[in-house]
């Protein structure tokens, strides 16, 4: 008897104890609500599991140019505003994706939703022009994501079709040239396979073997290595998350590869000199590493600084930091913070008054990617030198 | 005939590894009778391990890889005695859910003290020989050796001493050796510390030549359960046989048909195999 009352009072106090703890966190959401001070910006992105460096990357970015802009103070039609980051995990899962945005926008009251993946891009602009409207801040070199003319869609970083044809100039040194091609096999790598193929054949080069792999399982490069190098390739197309492609790049030079590598965009040069000997990526062509750019110095410091970081400082932190203050501005201009396409509308009138670290956007096109001058490349030389180059971007 | 020997002995240092995890895992499903879903987990948690004792510990590259293996052994049993103890009585569902809960754990608890990110462990010994004009880096030749080694002493360890002889009584029949007098609770124990051991060696092994991060488990978790099914669940020389021919068919398929082949090649002689004979290569455990 005394052991079921035990077990019966047990069970009051906690069910109790539950309803308690339920009414507090709806009275603190409740409270939070009723200040209406609060932007939330979105963000769905790999958090965890492989290649979760990536996502963390740019959610740090996003996360210095909301401290700043807090810090300055963000009034937007005469009331003052905290802005909030609510990030959520998809592992890189389109499907997830999807469900991440919904949340953010319906539960969380997110009108920008960042994605630095294409796939989940893709997922999302199947649902921000339907039931719910939300813009999103769409962080992938492909250009398919604007081909798709969704009006809420803005494009941070430049095209990737702006970059293969001036790679394959400088690693291109004889008209019949072998391309060999290991690019990892996401979807955006595909991409990119397929666009470099194109254009040198084009340019009368020979396409060996596709031997594109998941970056992310194989276990030992050193096979499909050896079978990219037996078809003789002069240059070889790799890429994928920086440090698995320093990897492979080095299993390659170990093989006894002395040819040109053309590296796509998602690898980054000073985070692939961190993983393999610098020498073994010598003589290959890829984005300029960002403290090449000027004025880049203070930035990178600052950032080091705040996340307490030794680790590389790269392009597609910069991007997101520079890009965040744009949505904020269009928000003033619209004097709005949950009107997407009136953020949207004012976004050409934003781009003008926002400063940023590098590569500074100055204009949107219709299809809303973000426009800027001075685009740059950078080819290693056999001497261990990086040698920076115009990029000449297309006009919309 | 280059690419042939070159392509040769990578099959044969990514058998090495796979023969390695798989024996462990093939172990306990013998012993035990559940699948151990965390292996991939335990698998990556001993490459982290070696990481640790090489890099923070400054231990050689080989006593790194042995401390990581006790360590892990001594994990195994702690598991053993606070999960799967206590379950023994119930159905093997239960343990495979506690598997799944163990590996979550493990996923976890590495991003938590190491992070999301990837990590580069420098190869201890570098440098290449050329065999018959392939270039094959000492660590993979490191790798072969090393698994031909561990192999030849669990042989003996099983066969010879003791606690091996009673691991494979209870494998036969559990009851039989409860009468004889061998105590279940201390096989189970040193099973999943041997098994955890085997496991954590072969990621010390791999370690060099790939990169650490969370995830890294996944993929061989998945190839490895299905070497233990090809090579008949339980069964040690399948594990072995198993780990060499998936490994090696691997690798000649994405040589000499295409990559995506290669990938594809696991599971069409796992299909095959069970087609002919559905218990695996030495599958003599019959249906638990």
């Amino acid at each position: 008897m005394t052991n079921r009352l035990t077990t019966r009072t047990y069970r009051t106090v906690a069910a109790l104890a539950g309803v308690g703890m339920l009414a507090a966190v709806a009275a603190c959401g409740g409270s939070g609500d009723s200040d209406g001070g609060t932007i939330v910006i979105g963000y769905s992105a790999g958090l965890s599991g492989g290649a979760a460096e990536y996502g963390v990357n740019v959610q740090n970015g996003l996360k210095m140019a909301i401290d700043e802009a807090n810090e300055a103070g963000v009034e937007i039609d005469g009331t003052t505003y905290t802005v909030e980051l609510e990030s959520l995990d998809d592992q890189y899962q389109p499907g997830t994706t999807g469900t991440n945005v919904q949340r953010l926008v319906e539960k969380e009251g997110a009108a920008v939703v960042f994605i630095p993946h294409a796939g989940g891009i893709k997922a999302a602009q199947e649902l921000n022009s339907g039931r719910t409207e939300f813009l999103i801040g769409a962080y992938s070199s492909d250009p398919a994501i604007l081909d798709s003319g969704n009006e809420l869609t803005v494009m941070i970083p430049p095209s990737f079709d702006s970059y293969v044809q001036p790679f394959i100039d400088k690693v291109m040194t004889k008209p019949n040239a072998k391309l060999g091609l290991m690019a990892t096999s996401s979807e955006f790598g595909q991409e990119w396979t397929k666009a470099t193929i194109e254009k040198w054949e084009a340019a009368g080069g020979e396409v060996l073997a596709k031997n594109n792999i998941d970056y992310g399982t194989v276990s030992d490069f050193a096979g499909p290595v050896a079978k990219t190098l037996a078809g003789k390739p002069d240059v070889i197309l790799v890429g994928g998350p920086s440090q698995p492609t320093a990897l492979l790049i080095e299993e390659a030079r170990e093989q006894g590869f002395d040819g040109a590598f053309l590296i796509i965009d998602q690898a980054k040069f000073e985070e692939l000199e961190e993983f393999t000997d610098p020498e073994n990526l010598n003589n290959s062509v890829g984005i300029m590493p960002l403290p090449l750019y000027e004025g880049t110095e203070q930035f990178i410091a600052d950032y080091q600084e705040k996340f307490s970081s030794d680790k590389p400082v790269n392009a597609d932190i910069a991007l997101n930091y520079q890009a965040l203050p744009i949505f904020l501005e269009a928000m003033k201009i619209a004097k709005s913070v949950d009107d997407p396409k009136a953020i949207r509308d004012a976004m050409p009138e934003a781009v003008k008054a926002v400063e940023g670290v590098f590569f500074v956007p100055d204009s949107i096109t219709d299809k809303g990617h973000l426009q800027a001058k001075g685009l740059q490349a950078a080819y290693r030389n056999a001497q261990g030198e990086y040698e920076p180059f115009d990029i000449e971007q297309p006009q919309e | 005939m280059t690419l042939f020997v070159q392509q040769l002995a990578n099959g044969l240092a990514l058998g090495g590894i796979y023969c390695l995890a798989a024996i462990g895992l093939t172990l306990v499903f013998g012993v035990l009778g559940f699948p151990n879903l965390a292996h991939g987990a335990l698998y990556m948690l001993g490459a982290y391990l070696t990481f640790f004792f090489l890099t923070d510990f400054g231990l050689p590259y080989v006593v790194a890889i042995l401390a990581a293996a006790v360590v892990l052994a001594l994990l195994g049993v702690v598991l053993e005695r606070l999960v799967f103890h206590p379950l023994r009585n119930k159905p093997h569902t239960h343990h495979m859910i506690a598997t799944v809960g163990v590996m979550f754990f493990l996923v976890a608890l590495v991003q938590e003290i190491w992070g999301t990110g990837f990590l580069r462990m420098e190869s201890p010994v570098d440098g290449q020989v050329s065999v018959l004009g392939a270039q094959v880096s000492w660590q993979r030749i490191i790798i072969i050796v090393t698994a031909v080694a561990v192999l030849l002493l669990l042989t003996w360890f099983l066969k010879r001493s003791p606690h091996g002889q009673a691991i494979e009584a209870i494998e036969q029949d559990r009851i039989g050796a409860a009468l004889v007098g061998i105590n279940p609770s201390m096989v189970s124990m040193v099973t999943f510390a041997v098994s955890l051991a085997l496991v954590a060696i072969a990621a010390g092994l791999v370690a060099p030549i790939n990169l650490l991060s969370p995830g890294m488990g996944d993929a061989l978790g998945l190839t490895v359960f299905a070497i233990i099914i090809l090579g008949g669940l339980g069964s040690l020389p399948g594990a072995i046989v198993g780990g060499f021919a998936i490994a090696i068919a691997e690798v000649m398929a994405s040589t000499y048909i295409s990559v995506a082949a290669g990938e594809a090649a696991i599971f069409v002689i796992l299909i095959a195999v069970l087609a002919i004979k559905p218990t695996g290569i030495f599958g003599a455990v019959a249906q638990r």
